[in-house]
């Protein structure tokens, strides 16, 4: 493994962010909403364009403050994680527009896919779009340079504390 | 209309359960495997409570959290207690037998070497001591 120089990535973000995705995604299913589920994609696209996690907003500006969630940051690159919301919001894109073209069965399918990774992320810590990242950049594919943290698996989450 | 919602309802918690379910089944499947490999550490049964630490000299967090806690729970467990630590560089083939993706991970195996817990990730103290409790 190569030594490279790491960031600050506050994990709560992250994980609020796809607490949010999973929730309202659940919800715009239930409730058969394909435009909730239109908000969330256009959410996560901000958010990338912003290079900062879609509902980051609400862990810094309120579940942060109120301390109701406390912050995990840890050593890690936040490439992987920008690129896997894009991931995220490209799926949550191609499924709204499914389901406005009336193709449910595939929206549906891909809201849900994109409710199961950031599942995985969230409650297992494991980071598919990360994962896909690193192996890119294992192929040396331009733009994609990032080596998974020393001792960390590709995808799953660092796990050094640091108080802030 | 309702009935729609309801259905749609059940239906997002069958998917929930199924999810949960695969990442117990996961976990357990985890176990089943640290228990079919427990005599690649021990040629008789350590009759007490195990340890099993897979590490890596590079691995910041088992230094700075890991670690100590570990210390710890030995201080004051004392003869009680097996720690067994395994260098996943060094050892790669026990980290793939026992399905090691990340350090730290911990295993707890009871006196009869039956892998009971795993802890992917920083296990600390109170946590460990919990888990050892349990067993």
């Amino acid at each position: 493994m190569t030594s490279q120089i790491l960031q600050k990535v506050d994990h709560s973000a992250l994980k609020t962010n796809q607490i949010i995705i999973i929730s309202l995604n659940i919800l715009a299913f239930i409730l058969n909403l394909p435009v909730l589920a239109a908000f969330v994609a256009l959410v996560m696209g901000i958010g990338s364009a912003l290079k900062v996690p879609g509902f980051g907003i609400v862990y810094k500006n309120l579940l942060k403050p109120r301390g109701w969630m406390k912050p995990d940051v840890l050593d890690d690159n936040p490439e992987p994680h920008r690129f896997s919301q894009i991931l995220g919001f490209v799926f949550m894109t191609a499924g709204s527009l499914a389901l406005f073209i009336g193709s449910s069965v595939l929206g549906w399918s891909l809201v849900w896919l994109v409710v199961a990774l950031a599942a995985l992320n969230a409650f297992g810590g494991f980071c598919v779009g990360c994962a896909v990242y690193y192996w890119l950049s294992r192929f040396q594919l331009p733009g994609f340079t990032k080596q998974p943290p020393a001792g960390t698996f590709p995808g799953m989450k660092p796990k050094a504390g640091v108080s802030v | 209309m309702s009935s729609d919602i309801l259905l749609r309802f059940a239906f997002a918690i069958g998917i929930i359960v199924l999810g949960v379910g695969a990442y117990r089944l996961m976990n357990q499947r985890l176990l089943v495997r640290a228990k079919n490999n427990v005599f690649t550490l021990f040629s008789t049964l350590p009759n007490k409570p195990v340890i099993v630490y897979f590490t890596t000299p590079d691995c910041a967090p088992c230094k700075t959290v890991q670690r100590p806690a570990l210390d710890q729970v030995t201080n004051l467990l004392g003869e009680k207690l097996q720690v067994i630590e395994i260098d996943a560089y060094e050892r790669p083939d026990l980290a793939r037998r026992w399905g090691v993706m990340s350090v730290p991970t911990t295993f707890l195996l009871d006196a009869r070497g039956e892998a009971r817990y795993v802890n992917s990730g920083v296990a600390r103290a109170e946590k460990l001591m919990k888990q050892i409790q349990a067993l």
